[in-house]
């Protein structure tokens, strides 16, 4: 088990949260490669669906940043 | 105008803003954006967000070392590189100019050091030293040197020393071939036969004009000029030209009795016979004459060859004497005897051999033309010594007898050369000289730096091109350079490590052993950067972009001149800085810390990303405090009387989100005279910052910072309301500073002829408070006055309203369409999907598999063309992508790479360009989001880019063309309110050319001004009232309606159908957006007898008995003012702003009527901010009496017999004490006037006190949330005239934004309904913060939800809510983010 590496599912808002994983890129700050972003126009547009659906297809966690 | 624009030096449509400049570049400068926390490069982008991104380059002048140095070496550079330990780029920014980098990093006198500013610090750079690390750590003979095509012409150089040598190397490097004749059997000059080999070892120099040698300059020994081989020989030889080096190489006599003496020998014919045959007769007792390097190279080498007694007789004293100072220290510990102040005046010669010296004593007399004083003989004092060799050294000349007879040739009467000083052409054709021939015995780099200039002059000369053309020498009169940081620490100047002095006498080792690598890096860290950027270039190596080049680097300041018809002033404010007071230990106690500094370390992008640490040893503080009016409210110690406005609210916020980071057991302490916490909303953080977060409150006065004993913390010396003394100890003390005017500013003012204020901010009028004096040009933000960004953000619109209202008549003049072709029709079309993979040069390449990527899409589904592009952003990549759009067919396009937060527009114009829909577009990011973050793991950063091109790949083939709606706009515009900021509105639509219909629902107009009597600059309010009405009234595009109130509201933005009653009749008025200005009114106390004595006011009632004259006011014996009636209460928890300085006015007023009369302010804080704070101190000064009460214990009044009483609990007395008076002023509350029907029909939120809701407390606090609709005035929140007037001026400012507009196209990413599926909950009204949803009113789907995509900003809350599924968003399908769902 130990090197099981969680896949995470990442709804990042437009206007915030994706620019400020852009920062962090610019700011060359390192983190483990799991996520997996997908940008949305707000977090507001995150259905409970997607999480579901998310999970379903197979990802560790699901995490919404808006 | 005409301004200066400083180049960038950095291409900005190349950069990337990848940073691998910044990454290379050597010089570290404090990051001004971290507040000197951290450090930045001197190639950098501000901050990481920092819009446009690309990189920049600071520059100075040149450093004084370069400008110092004689043949200009890029000193700054290679001691750069040299502490990087790039020694061979060092050698390579050396070689530029000097090909003897070895020699000169040994012999050279360092004029670049005398003038290195780090003696302003401690001591000099060791730069020659460090030159010298450079060449020991990498072989010269190994750098490439670049060479031009060879040439067929030859030169012929007479003279093998540092100037031809230097010639030869040039012109090599210009492809012209040369020979070199040297008249000794060695090469080098003085280099060779002036310098002892325990200064410059034979090895070095062979190696140093090997290099030259390798470039093909053949050099021919033993051949001087002479009777055989004169210039004209050398021109039939087939030169073409002669360059004539052959330095000064005669000895000057002493001009004294007995020089002809067997046992005389010239210093430079010991040292010649020495270097060139390794010995020479030394005689026992030697006498050397002279006090320059010569006279101590002589010394030294006589001790070497085993002179029993060397002395060197020096006429002046030690501090004139020209020699190193080393030298002669080593010299000495050598055994060198060194006696000063004696000349020789007679040799003593017995038999024809020397056999003694009379000497005789001197003194220092006046100064000479050299400055140095003159040494005078001392009558009487001669003395003799015992001798047997005498070796005078006081100097050297050319010797010309080879030269003389040439024709054509013209000397000086000083024995040298006459040569043009720039091009260095002799009288005669063809014939060039340089070198000590030309100056007479001087430095080696002067002579390398003619030398230089002569290769220029012979290829000028050889192209037949004019050879002083651009040489003109420039001299900086006053050069700019980085100034030197106050507390930039001492640190010693690396020692030269040397030979033992009883090792050195048995022979000619060098002396000084050169550094150890770490100690030279270490030496080199001492520069200052005076010219920031040091122009090392490395930064062109590394840049894959193209985007910095030598060229680039050689940018000047522009003069841009522009044709303007308005100026907008907003050059914003400097921090206060508190490093002049020494009672707040700021520079002395690294604990002790600005606010701007705070900031940076509470920033999860500042230097220690977030963690609140304290600096001196990044411990977790427990307790901190802030001191608030640094730089404020102080004119015995700053000159700065004004209140800043600002620091109350950001302290209270650091304190709380410092507790935030910390947890609740921080403790925060404010030490304060009075929080001003006026602006909107501010008040209830305030209170929930005391009351939930338990920040602590401490109104005091601190007067010293002491050093805790910890070595870290701070004890905080202060006296309390009562004026007792205490002492406090915490980890770390934030001082609250305040804001001031630049002297740069200041000087852009006097430039502009624009008037600034007392505290030297710009001098405006609260009619209109963003025109400077100076007619044509506005100004806006802290320029005008201290304030926080809502204000600054306000007078911003209000300054463009101004100056678009002197443009109105130019609007959509300068205007041009753009060219767009015709988009192709996809529809039914099977996806064509083109994936292009960026590598953006290294930093993405460098970590990610691109090719692999590449080929990875290509086995996706639909793709049909994959590429990599090195650039993906360049130009011409844009155009081949367009190219290979339309030539595979493509119809949808991904581009992996950076982030489509910058670079989406960029990628769909070339999709626009190649004739698709710009919505047919995927961008992921494996740049920002992936290289960058994940650059030691290469694998999975690839496996990620996978997975992110093929959720991309997934996504675009569902993407369908969307239309951008376009929707025309109703020119016309409804005010709403006639009061100040109503008429303000209106009359600023008017001027920009728009139809206005101006709606009050009272019988005149004027609102709440017509009550007051001055504003508090002491401007006329009735006066500038009634001209602004006449102006409204007369103005034919504004139509008023009086009377009148609102029935409905129907539309939306650019569309709006309003219906407006007056008198009975009902009409309808169109109009494309409407200005809410509904103002605000006093609110009318229940308490402090209001309503029941006629003796108590309002301040409105007052203004109005001003107004009127009132002989009851004139007369009162004594008055009191009760501040903060109906505001910061449970009720009303908020601060109606104006009361505080409305009461100063009054004050001053009532004691301009009547000085008598006693003035009393019961007051909980005074909120005088800004320059406002100005009254409060002529109030004070005019013997008002402040008595501070608090919220639980207010002021009791009762009406007494012939008087008022007024009793309060004096704060410092705790007491009560009870006034008398004739008249007492409630300071009253302004609240809201009816605001909740406007509210319904308009669609826009009130807060809980009533007052509008505007999008964004800071960037759009003059417009709704709702398109179309904007504020204004008391509406918004209580604020003086002058703030009312520029909200309204900005009100119209931002209505205009969409009427100076035909149509607006909206966005394609918009939500959209389908009313099949719709159950009509109501969810997606409730929710939309736009208003963009609504029932469809009729027809089939009456009932069901409706979208407006006018109104509609894509976010996507509707759909997320929407249960039945009936709502989905375009660009943002549920079937495309489920489609990349799965695909993780």
């Amino acid at each position: 088990m130990n090197d099981w590496q969680p896949k995470i599912t990442t709804f990042l808002c437009h206007w915030c949260s994706y620019g400020a994983a852009d920062l962090a890129g610019v700011s060359r700050l390192q983190y483990p490669p799991n996520f997996r972003i997908i940008r949305v126009p707000c977090s507001g547009r995150v259905s409970p669906k997607f999480i579901l659906a998310a999970l379903r297809h197979g990802s560790d966690g699901v995490w919404v940043s808006g | 105008m005409v301004l200066s624009k400083t180049p960038r030096y950095i291409d900005e449509s190349r950069c990337t803003s990848c940073g691998d400049c910044a990454e290379v570049c050597p010089v570290l400068l404090p990051s001004e954006y971290d507040q000197g926390l951290t450090t930045r490069k001197a190639t950098f982008k501000k901050y990481a967000q920092a819009i446009p991104g690309a990189f920049a380059i600071q520059k100075a002048d040149k450093a004084p070392c370069r400008l110092a140095c004689p043949a200009g070496l890029n000193v700054q550079g290679y001691v750069q590189m040299v502490k990087e330990g790039k020694y061979k780029e060092a050698l390579q920014i050396i070689m530029e100019e000097l090909p003897l980098p070895g020699v000169l990093g040994r012999i050279c006198p360092h004029g670049c050091e005398d003038a290195c500013r780090r003696v302003e610090v401690d001591a000099p750079v060791a730069i020659r030293d460090l030159k010298r690390l450079a060449a020991d750590q990498f072989d010269p003979r190994e750098i490439e040197i670049p060479c031009a095509p060879r040439r067929e012409e030859r030169v012929a150089i007479v003279g093998s020393g540092p100037a031809g040598l230097s010639a030869a190397y040039h012109l090599a490097r210009r492809g012209i071939q040369s020979v070199i004749f040297e008249a000794l059997p060695e090469p080098g000059g003085m280099l060779r036969v002036g310098i002892p080999e325990h200064r410059l070892p034979r090895k070095v120099l062979d190696q140093e004009i090997e290099l030259i040698r390798n470039l093909g300059v053949e050099i021919r020994t033993n051949t001087p000029l002479g009777p055989d081989l004169g210039v004209d020989d050398l021109f039939d030889m087939g030169f073409k030209a002669v360059y004539l080096a052959v330095g000064a190489h005669r000895g000057i006599e002493l001009g004294v009795p007995g020089e002809r003496a067997q046992g005389v020998l010239q210093g430079v014919d010991f040292l010649r016979e020495l270097n060139l045959t390794g010995k020479v007769e030394v005689g026992n007792k030697v006498a050397v004459i002279g006090g320059g390097n010569v006279a101590i190279d002589v010394a030294r080498s006589a001790v070497r060859l085993g002179a029993a007694e060397v002395n060197i007789i020096y006429r002046r004293t030690r501090a004139e004497m020209p020699a190193w100072e080393e030298e002669i220290h080593a010299a000495e510990e050598e055994g060198v005897k060194i006696t000063y102040l004696s000349a020789p005046q007679e040799i003593l010669v017995r038999d024809g051999v020397v056999a003694g010296l009379r000497c005789i004593r001197m003194e220092l007399g006046e100064p000479d033309s050299s400055g140095r004083r003159r040494p005078i003989p001392i009558p009487g004092s001669e003395y003799d010594i015992e001798i047997d060799q005498l070796i005078p050294a006081i100097g050297q000349t050319p010797d010309l007898s080879a030269l003389e007879d040439i024709a054509g040739l013209e000397f000086t009467r000083w024995g040298t050369i006459e040569v043009d000083a720039a091009t260095y052409a002799t009288a005669r054709e063809g014939v060039f000289a340089g070198g000590d021939l030309q100056t007479g015995p001087w430095v080696a780099i002067g002579a390398v730096a003619a030398g230089r200039e002569a290769a220029e002059s012979i290829e000028r000369y050889l192209d037949g091109r004019d050879l002083a053309e651009g040489r003109e020498p420039v001299r900086l009169e006053s050069p700019v350079y980085r100034p030197i940081p106050v507390d930039e620490p001492k640190k010693p100047r690396a020692k030269m490590p040397e030979l033992p002095a009883q090792e050195r006498k048995t022979g000619f080792s060098e002396v000084e052993l050169g550094y150890e690598e770490e100690i030279g890096k270490e030496e080199a860290d001492r520069c200052l950067n005076c010219g920031y950027c040091c122009e090392c270039f490395q930064c062109v190596e590394a840049c894959g972009a193209d985007a910095v080049s030598v060229e680039t680097h050689s940018r000047m300041p522009e003069s841009v001149e522009l044709e303007v018809g308005a100026v907008i002033l907003a050059p914003g404010f400097q921090p206060f800085d508190p490093s002049r007071f020494e009672t707040y230990a700021y520079t002395s106690h690294p604990n002790v810390i600005t606010s701007m500094e705070f900031e940076r370390i509470l920033s999860a992008s500042g230097p220690t990303m977030g963690h609140l640490v304290r600096m001196s040893d990044h411990a977790e503080p427990k307790k901190i405090a802030w001191l608030q009016c640094v730089g404020s409210r102080d004119i015995n110690r700053c000159d700065h009387g004004y209140c800043s406005s600002v620091c109350c609210m950001y302290a209270v916020k650091e304190a709380v989100i410092a507790k935030e980071h910390a947890g609740a057991d921080l403790d925060c302490a404010l030490f304060f005279m009075d929080m001003r916490t006026h602006g909107k909303d501010f008040e209830r953080y305030y209170e929930a910052a005391r009351e939930k977060h338990g920040v602590r409150f401490v109104r005091s006065r601190v007067h010293t910072l002491d050093p805790a004993e910890d070595g870290h913390s701070v004890v905080v010396k202060y006296s309390d309301e009562q004026g007792l003394f205490v002492e406090e100890t915490f980890d770390m003390v934030v001082l609250s500073v305040g804001l001031e005017t630049s002297e740069d500013v200041r000087e852009l003012a006097r430039k502009l002829d624009v008037r600034l204020s007392e505290g030297a901010f710009c001098l405006t009028d609260s009619f209109r408070p963003v025109a400077t004096s100076r007619e044509g040009i506005f100004a806006c933000g802290a320029f005008q006055g201290p304030k926080d960004i809502p204000q600054s953000v306000i007078e911003a619109s209000s300054a463009a309203a101004e100056a678009g209202a002197l443009l109105a008549p130019a609007r959509g003049e300068l205007t041009r369409e753009k060219e767009v072709p015709e988009e192709l029709d996809i529809r039914g079309r099977r996806p064509r999907v083109g994936v292009f993979v960026c590598q953006c040069g290294i930093n993405i390449g460098g970590v990610v598999d691109v090719p692999a990527v590449r080929d990875y899409a290509a086995t996706l589904p639909y793709v049909e063309y994959v590429a990599d592009n090195l650039y993906s952003c360049s130009q011409d990549t844009q155009e081949a992508m367009t190219a290979v759009i339309k030539e595979k067919d493509l119809n949808r396009i991904v581009v992996a790479a950076c982030t489509p937060k910058t670079h989406e527009p960029l990628f769909q114009e070339t999709l626009v360009n190649a004739g698709l829909n710009k919505y047919l577009f995927e961008m992921t990011n494996i740049r920002n989001q992936d290289s960058w973050v994940h650059k030691d793991d290469p694998e999975s950063a690839t496996e990620k880019a996978k997975d992110l091109v093929r959720m991309a790949v997934a996504k675009v083939a569902l993407m369908e063309p969307l239309q951008e709606t376009r929707l025309k706009i109703n020119k016309r515009a409804l005010v709403l309110g006639g009061g100040v900021s109503g008429m303000v509105s209106a009359k600023s639509l008017s001027t920009q050319g728009y139809e206005v219909c101006l709606v009050e629902k009272n019988g005149e107009l004027g609102g709440q001004a017509v009550n007051l009597f001055r504003t508090w600059k002491g401007e006329d309010v009735k006066e500038r009232l009634e001209t602004l009405i006449r102006s409204v009234q007369e103005d034919p595009r504004i139509d008023v309606r009086l009377d009148t109130e609102l029935v409905a509201v129907d539309g939306f933005v650019g569309n709006f159908k309003t219906d407006l009653r007056s008198g009975g009749k009902t009409d309808q008025v169109e109009h494309g957006i409407a200005v809410i200005a509904t103002g605000g009114r006093e609110w009318k106390p229940d308490e402090y007898l209001y309503g029941q004595d006629p003796r108590v006011v309002t301040h409105l009632e007052l203004d109005r008995k001003f107004l009127e004259g009132d002989e009851a006011v004139k007369k009162a014996r004594s008055a009191v003012f009760i501040q903060c009636v109906g505001s910061r209460e449970e009720e009303r928890p908020y601060c109606s702003r104006v009361c505080c300085t409305h009461s100063m006015e009054s004050a001053l007023h009532l004691k301009e009527l009547n000085p008598e009369m006693d003035v009393y302010i019961l007051y909980r804080d005074i909120r005088t901010y800004g320059e406002r704070e100005r009254l409060y101190r002529k109030a004070r000064e005019a013997g008002v009496i402040f008595i501070r009460y608090g919220v639980d214990q207010k002021p009791r009044v009762s009406a007494g017999k012939d008087a008022l009483e007024i009793e309060v609990v004096d704060h410092v007395l705790e007491r009560p004490v009870v006034i008398r008076a004739d008249l007492l002023a409630l300071a009253s509350a302004i609240v809201p006037g009816d605001t909740a029907a406007v509210s319904r029909m308009f669609k826009v939120p009130v807060n809980e006190d009533g007052f509008y809701v505007e999008a964004h407390a800071k960037l759009g606090p003059s417009e709704f949330a709702t398109d179309g609709v904007f504020l204004c005035g008391l509406a918004h929140y209580p604020k003086p005239m002058d703030e009312s007037v520029a909200q309204a001026q900005a009100a119209a400012g931002r209505a205009c934004t969409l009427l100076a507009r035909d149509s607006i196209q909206v966005s394609g990413t918009v939500a959209y309904a389908d009313p099949t599926l719709c159950s009509s909950c109501g969810v997606c009204v409730d929710v939309c913060p736009y208003g963009a949803p609504s029932f469809v009113s009729e027809g089939p789907f009456a009932g069901k939800a409706e979208i407006n995509p006018v109104l509609c900003k894509g976010c996507g809350l509707c759909v997320a809510s929407c249960r039945s599924g009936a709502i989905n968003l375009r660009g943002f399908e549920e079937g495309q983010i489920m489609s990349m769902i799965e695909e993780i």
